[in-house]
């Protein structure tokens, strides 16, 4: 393959680049924003305890989260307004610097360890994992590969080997640092990808099972895979160590019940729930707002989820089309994957929670992934323009 | 391809070329993935949620309330004791917990070891176990110190303020507190380390006095502080425990125990003493003394004696053997817990029964030769006087303690009638079972008591063999406690009526409603009033004959005091082939014509080798008497002297400084005292003893005529044997003193066998030494 070919469709490609385009996709909007304002307020309800015991102001957290909402939101308007042939062009570039990020956080004191894995680079005033770029660039860069090889997709030296290369280095030095849930991630973004891409489906069911001997084997042999699973299947065999966290989860998630106690009532998120503002933020949301309020909000990324399919599907250029989906399935798998973890329903693994889970530099990609699709979406023809 | 390429809905993007638009698969897969993605799991996260907060809710919620809520214990204060005058026996103290919280030690990064070390300094608690609880960082709770005075806590708060610590905490508690240390410490008991009853009336009312604690429930953080914006908080009050009124009065137990103390010094008791004394109108305890008793205030502590030979001892666990064997002797309450042979002092309720069923009056006569043949007996039953008593009457019999009489008057009862008396007294309980052993309790409301042991009643009616019903006729083979003798003697000189002991008086809650109220019960009447007289006037000639009387040792000059001696061998120790041991004892009462107090006295085991005749006369009769002489005054009981005994009193120093030499020489002889009369000036100018101090008849007292008394030290010397007189004597020639409760009756034969301090002591000049007298003549010296 040649590096031109990937290059190609640059400003070329049809009514993408005319002048004139639609306004964004309105209820896609709505939902996200929606979402981004109960995450916001969810992240001030569940993060000032613990604000307050690290000697915070209690809105320590949240000013931060809500700023960096603000910043988000204007960021997702701006890349709606970018064409997505633009996106097209810049896709190996994207790809390429995650690649470099992803062995920058290698580089002393600007990749920062934590908790001995070595994920996040340091900006100065903020911190961001190259994981989240990552993921983008895996979308990006494979619609543009499936666009360029067209029909070859079915074939297994353009339908898969391409793929598993790139998918092999990205993973490969997030195992490094190591990262698993963004491997799984980037793994579940990449199957999806090269299926909605058009690769034969015994080349997927072969690959699928053997990443599930894979993790099979990792969960009978890999010790810290293993415990995980151990804590998985009986969390409360081990209430003040591995089974920890989950099972204050659990304890936050069933005290919540139909109604739940209330917003800003959970008593879970003093200090007894680790991460309650971050990865198990969710936990705070079903202990506050209830059965009710939880299903209210599983609805609402539901929608938006359909939403974002809808709008892939409803594109009429094909790089479009698979971006939207990527994206949308990104959000998908993150959401799913979350609230799997917190609800016990899979082993525990560090995924935060769109929209929800305080982190500004994930909101802001969040934020700029819908911008993506609302960018998709206004090249699709209106009724009046049809 | 193709296929799936013409399948796209040409409607949608009509101008575009196939590549350029996704293809049909694509739209397919993606309709897959909008279901699975979009739909499936969103439904699959509702039915865990569903599962998870609706299904397990109730036991989620419970598991994280349990952990999000504490409660803190509000103690409850425990009722204080208080005696029959409302003197305090037991009360509470405020004292504190000191504990650290590693966690936090951890958290603030305060210095463990500076903690530990200033911990260590303060409390006294070894410096190596603090440190290695300030390791233990997951524990918020690790204490140094339970019980810790105020001024000690104190110390540590200003350690605490002036470096800032957080993880050193300061937590009130209470302490129980026996302000009158050892007194009464059997009858009171003890509570642990957590205030709750472990020993005594502590133990068996612990339900009332312990109130019970308040609680607060709130919710805090993980790290125990409260909740910020939530309120959860519940309040439980506390209710204060109830306080408990005794009948036992301080100060006669004071005199109890001082007295019986001073008997188990004089005449080297091994085995422990026990002393009643009971209100004999309604079964009241007024004391009850049980020795070698204990501190209240520090009860694991044994004697010095005992701790001696545990230091001694260098096997650890033999160490904590002798420990808890020493512990459990001296908490033993042996005035109802041990059970012994009464011996001569059961011949009261012999007389009892036996003048109760007429079988006997005051004219009738026994003739004791020294010894009597008794069914079933091979070899005869001998009389503690082996010569006899010659013809005696009744009062005779009783006042010789002659045991050949006593066995006549058993026999006259008959062995059956003897027992239906000794059941009324509460001696037994008389079964169906005429095979097995008797046994009887007084009920009292106190903890530990024993139960008699009796023949059956097969053996004990056996008509070929009366050798049971003789023994027992004057005390013996059976045993009894010493609660069951007093309560069964009072029923005989009260007008007959057998009452129940008790020794709580009330029980009153914080409104001032009691909760517990006990009065006096009667049980039954046991003899007539009439009968009851009789052996009061008797029992009053064992005491007060100075000729005849066994029990003359006793007698309280200006008191009418009635009284009985008992001395009986320990058979177990004689089955063993060892030396001799006995109990000696001796039960009186006063005023003899109307019993305002009987009081028991028993010594187990004096030693052999004091030179004091071993017998209940020669010893617990004069323990009694010192304590009647103490007592009868306290309970406001009028003496009145003869003119011998006035003359023979202890006398009061007045006060004679100030008065020419002449004068106070006469001021002194008035009263029967003597002067020796140092330097020569005209006026005395200081008299030792001073004024106000009682001494012998016919003590010299010491004046100072313009000198300055010398100051120096005299050795006391060892009095026991000598007259009172001579010990005078030696006394005055040092300077020194002695005084006696004891009834003086007969100076020249009255011979003193105990002295309160003991020989070798340096005294200074002056100082007075309370001394017992006994009287020695030979006819008194038996074992009845």
């Amino acid at each position: 393959m040649n590096i031109s070919d990937l290059r190609l469709p640059a400003r070329r490609s049809g009514a993408a680049a005319g002048p004139q385009r639609g306004s964004f996709d309105l209820p896609f909007f709505v939902l996200t924003l929606l979402l981004l304002t109960i995450g916001v307020i969810m992240v001030l309800s569940s993060s000032f305890a613990r604000a307050y015991a690290q000697g915070k102001s209690p809105t320590y957290y949240f000013v931060r989260q809500a700023a960096f909402a603000v910043a988000g939101v204007v960021v997702m308007i701006f890349l709606s307004k970018v064409r997505m042939a633009t996106y097209r062009r810049l896709s190996l570039l994207v790809l390429g610097v995650s690649i470099f990020l992803l062995a920058v956080v290698w580089i002393p004191h600007i990749g920062t360890r934590v908790n001995g894995a070595r994920r996040w680079l340091s900006l100065g005033f903020t911190t961001f994992q190259p994981s989240e770029i990552a993921k983008i660039a895996v979308v990006l860069f494979f619609s543009s590969m499936i666009c360029t090889y067209k029909e070859q997709m079915q074939t297994f030296r353009y339908g898969v080997v391409p793929f598993m290369v790139v998918t092999v280095i990205i993973v490969g030095l997030l195992m490094l640092e190591p990262h698993l849930s963004a491997s799984i991630i980037i793994m579940a973004l990449a199957i999806v990808m090269m299926f909605v891409g058009g690769i034969k489906l015994s080349y997927l069911l072969v690959g699928m099972g053997s990443a599930g001997a894979l993790l099979l084997f990792a969960s009978k042999f890999v010790p810290y895979v293993h415990k995980r699973i151990v804590s998985w299947r009986d969390p409360f065999a081990d209430t003040s160590a591995a089974g920890y966290q989950i099972v204050q989860s659990l304890y936050s998630i069933g005290s919540g019940g139909f109604l739940g106690l209330g917003l800003g009532q959970s008593r879970q998120k003093y200090l007894y729930l680790p991460e309650e503002h971050n990865d198990y933020i969710f936990s705070i949301v079903c202990e506050e707002l209830g059965y009710v309020g939880a299903i209210a909000i599983l609805i609402l990324f539901a929608l938006l989820i359909c939403r974002g399919y809808w709008i892939a599907a409803h594109s009429p250029d094909r790089y479009s089309f698979l971006v939207g989906v990527g994206i949308t399935t990104l959000l998908s798998i993150q959401v799913f994957l979350n609230i799997a973890v917190v609800t016990n329903l899979i082993p525990c693994t560090g995924i935060s929670l769109p929209f929800f889970s305080y982190g500004g530099t994930a909101l802001l990609m969040q934020l700029g992934e819908m911008g993506i699709i609302l960018s998709i979406s206004r090249d699709i023809p209106t009724k009046k323009a049809r | 391809m193709a296929n799936e390429t013409s399948g796209r809905r040409d409607n949608r993007v009509p101008f575009r070329a196939s590549t350029k638009t996704p293809n049909i698969m694509m739209l397919r897969r993606t309709r897959f993935l909008l279901i699975v993605c979009g739909i499936l799991a969103f439904a699959v996260l509702g039915i865990k949620l569903f599962n998870v907060m609706i299904v397990h809710h109730e036991e989620y919620e419970k598991m994280a309330i349990d952990q999000q809520v504490r409660e803190t214990e509000i103690t409850a204060s425990r009722g204080a004791i208080y005696d029959t005058n409302g003197k305090i026996l037991a009360m509470n103290a405020s004292v504190d917990t000191i504990f650290i919280s590693p966690a936090e030690i951890a958290n603030n990064k305060e210095d463990p070891q500076l903690i530990a070390r200033e911990l260590s300094e303060i409390l006294d608690v070894d410096y190596n176990k603090i440190l290695a609880m300030t390791k233990n960082t997951d524990r918020w709770y690790e204490v140094v110190k339970r019980k810790v005075e105020p001024d000690v806590s104190e110390k540590v708060r200003a350690f605490k303020k002036d470096n800032n610590l957080t993880g050193v905490k300061i937590e009130p508690d209470t302490k129980r507190y026996y302000p009158y240390g050892n007194l009464a410490a059997h009858v009171i008991g003890f509570v642990g380390q957590d205030n709750k009853g472990l020993y005594g009336l502590e133990q068996r009312y612990d339900s009332y006095l312990t109130g019970s604690a308040g609680r607060i429930i709130r919710a805090t953080d993980n790290r125990g502080t409260d909740m910020l914006f939530v309120n959860y908080e519940d309040y439980y009050d506390e209710t204060k425990g109830n306080d408990m009124n005794l009948t036992i009065d301080a100060t006669i137990q004071y005199y109890l125990e001082k007295h019986l103390q001073q008997a188990v010094e004089d005449y080297d008791v091994q085995n422990g003493a026990a002393a009643i004394a009971m209100d004999p109108n309604s079964g009241a305890i007024l004391g009850m003394v049980s020795l070698g008793n204990f501190d209240l205030n520090n009860y694991q502590k044994v004697s010095d004696k005992d701790q001696e030979a545990i230091d001694a001892e260098t096997d650890p666990d033999k160490k904590a053997e002798m420990l808890t064997a020493a512990q459990t002797k001296q908490w033993r309450n042996k005035a109802l817990s041990d059970t012994y042979e009464p011996g001569s002092t059961f011949k009261i309720i012999t007389l009892a029964m036996a003048l109760e069923e007429g079988v006997v009056n005051e004219n009738s006569s026994f003739y004791c030769g020294g010894s009597t043949n008794v069914l079933g007996r091979t070899d005869p039953l001998k009389c503690w006087k082996t010569t006899g008593h010659g013809s005696q009457n009744l009062t005779q019999a009783i006042q010789h303690s002659c045991n050949v009489a006593l066995v006549q008057i058993g026999q006259l009862v008959g062995a059956r009638t003897f027992y239906k008396y000794a059941e009324a007294f509460g001696f037994l309980n008389l079964t169906n079972n005429v095979d097995s052993n008797l046994t009887a309790k007084t009920g009292i409301d106190m903890s530990g008591e024993s139960g008699s042991i009796w023949w059956s009643q097969n053996t004990f009616y056996d008509p070929e063999n009366l050798s049971q019903l003789a023994a027992a006729s004057f005390g013996q083979t059976f045993t009894i406690t010493p609660l069951q003798l007093i309560t069964a003697v009072s029923a005989c000189v009260n007008g007959g009526y057998l009452m129940k002991p008790y020794v709580v008086k009330s029980v009153v809650n914080s409104d001032g409603e009691a909760v517990v109220s006990n009065s006096p019960t009667v049980v039954r009447q046991v003899v007539s009033e009439q009968t009851s007289a009789t052996v009061r006037q008797i029992l009053e000639q064992v005491v007060g004959d100075p000729v005849d009387g066994t029990g003359k040792n006793a007698y309280v000059a200006g008191y009418r005091i009635g009284g009985k001696t008992g001395t009986s061998e320990k058979v177990a120790q004689d089955a063993a082939g060892g030396a001799k041991e006995y109990i000696v004892s001796f039960i009186g009462f006063a005023p003899a014509d109307d019993p305002q107090i009987v009081i028991l006295v028993l010594l187990d085991t004096p030693s052999n080798s004091t030179g004091i005749y071993i017998s209940g006369g020669q010893m617990a009769a004069p323990t009694v008497g010192k304590m009647m002489a103490d007592i009868l005054p306290y309970l406001g009981v009028e003496p009145s002297y003869s003119e011998t005994e006035k003359t023979h009193m202890d006398k009061t120093v007045p006060n004679v400084t100030g008065l020419s030499v002449e004068q106070a020489k006469a001021a002194l002889a008035e009263l029967g005292l003597q002067a020796r009369v140092y330097g020569d000036g005209d006026k005395i100018t200081a008299q030792l003893p001073g004024s106000g101090a009682v001494v012998a008849n016919g003590s010299t007292i010491l004046l100072y005529a313009g000198k300055e008394p010398s100051g120096d030290k005299e050795t006391m010397p060892y009095l026991t044997n000598l007259s009172y007189e001579t010990a005078r004597d030696r006394m005055a020639a040092l300077g020194l003193y002695i005084k006696t409760n004891s009834s003086i009756t007969d100076t020249a034969s009255q011979k003193i066998s105990g002295q309160a301090v003991a020989a070798g002591t340096e005294l200074d000049h002056g100082t007075v030494v309370e001394v017992t007298l006994v009287t020695t003549d030979s006819g008194m010296l038996g074992r009845y």
